[in-house]
């Protein structure tokens, strides 16, 4: 009787031990199934993103126009550009742009979140309501700032005019200094909601004890900020200016429907310049050029604010990555 | 032992209660509130002020009349006392605005849907499976959020005309996944380290396939990122414009915000109104979308910053 | 999707009912009978995809939709009509024709068929048969759509643009006539500008007002882009001469007009706020329609352009070519639309809808009603007949089209009268342009 007890019962395989497959084992290798999960991402970013960029970089080494096939042509648009007034002109206000543009938005984004960070009431609301200009979409608050800047009928230069503080209406979009004023404006405040609730965030986890120790060693609050705040704030900083600079740097919206890169391109910016070459004027060939050439600055700019701001995890207790 | 002199600070409520969530007064005793008034309310009044008074003045074009809005000698521009829903009727009954705002809704989802099954795909397997090179490829997913839509717009272009997807919702839908995968992948990446290991080790040993750990675990536990993340592409989505205007063509299928620039100007008259009108009704689903999730949108902000 | 949208339907109602017969049954029936005997018969199931630029004139696009609503029932075809604004016409047919979808026609702006001149279907035909039934086109008309002799498109009409101007403020400036020559008309600018009602002309990439009023000026002073043998010769004393010209007429302008675009000298000009310009009849027009206007109305008056020291006319005159692609399926319904469109039953009640804002390119239709309807507007009658084709004396085609379409003589005045660049710089920045493009 033992015999029919220990033989093994037909077909149940199971109770048996046996080697795994092979195709069960590549079920669980690691690598196998990684390959499948990052299959979608990987297919999107490489169908849509690797390859416009290999071919935007080709496309700029051709003669390609709107309605024609072009023709290798070498780095015949990249001596062009390189003589082009207007290209150095996108260049210098895409600098100018974002370098204004993320200083004063740091500046004033830090600034309001300390403001929040102190004892208020409806902190949640006030910080709901902070973050509306970020939230809607852009042009259409650009549309807003095109009422709002219009030469004729703009709010401001009415109020001005009833203070009797100027006389005239105030060319906003019309000067190039004014024009440029206005849309680094425009991007401030839109930019400035970011920045000051990432920055909250980083804030609300540094720990209230610290101030109060300093505090009651006879800090001023200025040295409280220089001492304690700013140091533990830094990895933020960094990754959020990081990211402000990019926004910034590429710009396209806010330009193209405030001022479509006028008055006599003083406005222009590279991503503009880009579109308005290669869409509005056919030269395919010399807007990717134009978009290649952006690829450098950007990688210098976000090198600059990556590095300059370093992460530090160390000082939140941390182990360095 | 020395006894403590009673002190204004209840100390045990204080040392109790975690840094974070912190509904003492702290040390704003230490300022008169006439200072406080100086140093703190009016700072943020002024900013607050210039932060919604573009707002306030697109929603009060939306109502105001035609004459009154050129006229700003015999009206008062701040105020109207005969508010109008002639700019609201022209926008819903007059123009396309319905398509518009189907055309924005219907790529906005769809976009976001097949970015967050990729993303949550990609972030599960370089966080949990940690097979060769993942560190490596979550490099390269985070230098592709580098790489802005107004680099790759031509390009992608001339890919969008090969593959005949041009003037259709399918080539934005295609598109914006391309924008939106980085960064949800990222942010989900960080949601996903939250969730303790052990569980997944238990189901593992339980004989559970790693599919199953994605569906039935982890992805239960990980529904606030989820939702911070739908809500943050689904915003990156209605914000996206280039793509927009160079891949769609005809009126009936161009989205919110490219239409609204183009559609309300007569050649020469701006329909103000009428595009105040626009703008606003284009804000508002997402404003609505957002009073209801602002603890989410803003952890989504927080949380991709701090990884 | 047919043009009949809610939003046409509701117009083209309120013009059934104030343009009498501009439509329904009278139109239908000839439309009929035309469609019957055209010598293009539409294909049976034809669907054609139509973009035209934004109207500036609401009746002008009710008539138009009304004789897109005769053929489509005339003959079957499906016909989808959309609006882009100026600036958005050239990119969008360009984009058509580079991904060979999209459009079968677009009416557009300057030399636009001369852009894609391989990507185009030859109008040959359609030419020659309006040609010989309409008294002939227009000279510029005629080089401005053909390369050769082949015609890659058909030259629908012109947009006049002519000098718009308060008469009340040239009166007190001292200007009982509109001045006929270029010095007069600086020293009437001037005197605008002291009695604060100034002038403005347009320096922002307007494609109409701006193009209109600068190769005018640069025209006028015998100074050319390129010469017949399209040799680039912008850098020449006559060019200097008229950028001088330009910066002291600049100088009398209301602020502003380096960022204006088409429409902003219309909102200025009908806020009370500018007193003479370049536009076509569109503010007047938008003037007697509005009752609240009605001074503004009678004190509006258009005259010719001044001559230049060049002795002649030297008008830019926006020319409406429209083209279909050679990638359309149904050529022949494309055809007989084009056909149909400048037949006199459609065209003189289209002429009349339009109220001025297009003139003719065939001869036979100078003596429609609309311009001696009202004596204003005469002038604009004369727009195909005195406007040189959009390359001056260089020869018409794609370089020309590319010279057109980015701005360079624009941005070259504009340069130095804002004074971003001195006079040398900002012609050899020009010159240098063209000379890629001419190359």
């Amino acid at each position: 009787m033992a015999d029919v007890a220990i033989a093994p019962r037909a077909g149940s395989p199971k109770s048996q031990i046996r080697e795994a497959t092979a195709w069960e084992q590549l079920k669980h290798n690691r690598n196998w199934l990684g390959f499948w999960f990052m299959l979608p991402a990987m297919a999107f970013l490489i169908l849509f993103l690797a390859y416009p960029l290999g071919l935007g970089v080709w496309l700029s080494f051709t003669d390609t126009k709107i309605g024609r096939i072009g023709e290798f042509i070498g780095t015949e648009n990249y001596e062009w550009l390189w003589g082009d007034d207007v290209f150095w002109l996108s260049v210098f206000n895409t600098v100018l742009y974002t370098a204004v543009a993320s200083t004063i938005k740091f500046a004033v984004g830090l600034y309001l979140a300390l403001l929040l960070n102190e004892n208020l009431p409806l902190k949640a609301m006030l910080r709901a309501l902070v973050l509306i200009p970020f939230i809607v979409p852009t042009v259409l608050s650009a549309i807003a700032f095109w009422w709002i800047f219009d030469s004729q009928f703009s709010i401001i230069s009415w109020s001005l005019k009833n203070l009797g503080l100027i006389t005239q209406n105030i060319n906003f979009l019309g000067d190039t200094t004014w024009a440029r004023i206005c849309v680094i404006f425009a991007n401030i405040w839109r930019g400035v909601p970011f920045v000051a609730i990432t920055l909250l965030a980083g804030l609300q986890t540094v720990q209230p004890s610290l101030y109060e120790a300093a505090t009651l060693d006879g800090a001023s609050s200025w040295q409280r900020f220089r001492y304690i705040t700013y140091p533990l704030l830094t990895p933020i900083i960094a990754v959020v200016m990081t990211f402000s600079v990019l926004f910034t740097f590429t710009d396209f919206q806010l330009i193209w429907v405030l001022t479509r890169g006028g008055p006599v391109n003083a406005t222009q910016l590279m991503a503009t310049l880009s579109y308005q070459r290669a869409i509005i004027g056919g030269q395919l060939g010399e807007g990717a050029a134009i978009s290649t050439a952006m690829i450098p600055f950007l990688l210098a700019a976000i090198m600059i604010s990556w590095f300059g701001l370093q992460r530090r995890k160390w000082q939140q207790g941390e182990s360095n990555d | 032992m020395t006894d403590l002199p009673a002190s204004k600070v209840d100390l045990k409520s204080v040392l109790s209660s975690p840094a974070r969530v912190d509904h003492s007064e702290g040390m704003s005793y230490l300022q008169s509130v006439p200072r406080r008034l100086v140093t703190l309310y009016l700072p943020l009044s002024i900013i607050l002020l210039v932060l919604l008074f573009p707002f306030y003045w697109m929603a009060l074009t939306a109502v105001k009349p035609d004459e009154q809005l050129l006229d700003m000698s015999t009206y008062s521009p701040f105020w109207t006392w005969s508010p109008t829903l002639k700019h609201f009727h022209k926008l819903l009954f007059e123009s396309y605005y319905p398509h518009w705002l189907w055309n924005t809704m219907y790529v906005a989802v769809c976009a976001t849907v097949l970015s967050i099954i990729a993303s949550v795909m990609a972030a599960y397997a370089i966080v949990r499976l940690r097979y060769k090179g993942a560190n490596l490829v979550g490099a390269l997913i985070f230098l592709a959020y580098l790489v802005p839509p107004s680099i790759l717009f031509i390009p992608l272009a001339t890919v969008v005309f090969q593959y005949g997807l041009f003037d259709s919702p399918l080539a934005l839908i295609l598109t914006y996944p391309t924008i939106l995968i980085p960064f949800s992948t990222w942010l989900l990446m960080g949601y996903f380290k939250t969730i303790p290991f052990e569980l997944e080790e238990c189901a593992l040993i339980d004989g559970a396939s790693r599919w199953q750990i994605l569906i039935k675990i982890v992805l239960p536990l990980a529904i606030p990122g989820l939702i911070s993340a739908f809500i943050f592409c689904f915003t990156l989505c209605w914000n996206e414009f280039i793509y927009a205007l160079t891949f769609l063509q005809s009126t009936q299928h161009k989205t919110v915000p490219v239409a609204i620039v183009n559609e309300f100007v007569d050649g020469d008259v701006y329909h103000w109104g009428a595009l105040m009108a626009g703008a606003l009704a284009g804000s508002l689903p997402l404003v609505i979308l957002y009073a209801f999730f602002v603890e989410h949108y803003v952890s989504a902000m927080t949380g991709a910053v701090k990884e | 999707m047919n043009g009949l949208t809610r939003r046409t339907l509701l117009q083209g109602g309120t013009a059934l009912a104030a343009a009498g017969a501009l439509t329904g049954p009278a139109l239908f029936d000839f439309a009929k009978a035309w469609a019957d005997t055209a010598p293009w018969k539409a294909e049976s199931g034809a669907k054609l995809t139509v973009m035209r630029w934004k109207r500036f004139v609401p009746s002008e696009d009710e008539a138009f939709n009304a004789i897109v609503a005769a053929f489509s029932k005339a003959t079957g075809t499906e016909m989808n009509v959309f609006s882009e604004s100026f600036e958005d016409v050239q990119p969008k047919a360009s984009v058509a024709a580079n991904t060979g979808s999209g459009l079968d026609l677009a009416w557009g702006l300057h030399t636009l068929p001369q852009l894609f001149p391989t990507k185009v279907l030859k109008m040959n035909d359609v030419a020659d048969y309006l040609g010989k039934k309409y008294g002939g086109w227009t000279d510029a008309a005629a080089k401005t759509c053909k390369l050769g002799d082949d015609w890659l498109g058909i030259p629908i009409a012109t947009n006049g643009g002519y000098m718009n101007y308060r008469k009340s403020a040239t009166d007190k400036a001292g200007f009982k006539e509109f001045p006929k020559d270029f010095p007069t008309f600086l020293e009437m600018c001037k005197a605008l500008k002291a009695n604060n009602t100034p002038a403005g002309f347009a320096l922002g990439h307007a494609t109409g007002d701006a193009n209109g009023w600068l190769h005018w000026i640069l025209w006028g002073h015998n100074a050319w882009t390129v010469d017949q043998n399209d040799k680039v010769v912008i850098n020449s004393p006559e060019t200097m001469k008229a950028l001088e010209y330009c910066k002291a007429l600049s100088d009398t302008f209301i602020p502003g007009v380096a960022s204006w675009n088409d429409s902003s000298n219309n909102k200025a000009f009908l806020a009370g706020e500018l007193y003479c310009t370049l536009n076509g009849i569109s503010i007047y027009v938008a003037e007697k329609n509005d009752p609240s206007k009605k001074e503004l109305a009678e004190d509006t008056y258009h005259a010719l352009h001044p001559i230049g020291p060049i002795g002649k006319p030297t008008e830019l005159q926006l020319a409406l070519p429209i083209l279909a692609f050679n990638f359309t399926k149904y050529p022949n319904a494309a055809k007989a639309f084009i056909a149909f469109m400048l037949e006199k039953d459609q065209f003189e009640k289209w002429l009349q809808g339009s109220q001025g804002y297009l003139t003719q390119t065939l001869n036979a239709y100078e003596n429609a009603p609309i311009w001696t309807a009202d004596p204003k507007n005469t002038v604009f009658s004369q727009a195909s007949k005195r406007t040189l084709p959009a390359s001056g004396i260089g020869t018409v085609g794609e370089k020309a089209a590319e010279a057109i379409a980015n701005f360079i003589v624009v941005d070259m005045f504009a340069n130095y009268c804002t004074g971003a660049k001195d006079a040398k710089g900002s012609i050899a920045e020009a010159e240098r342009q063209l000379k890629r493009i001419y190359r």
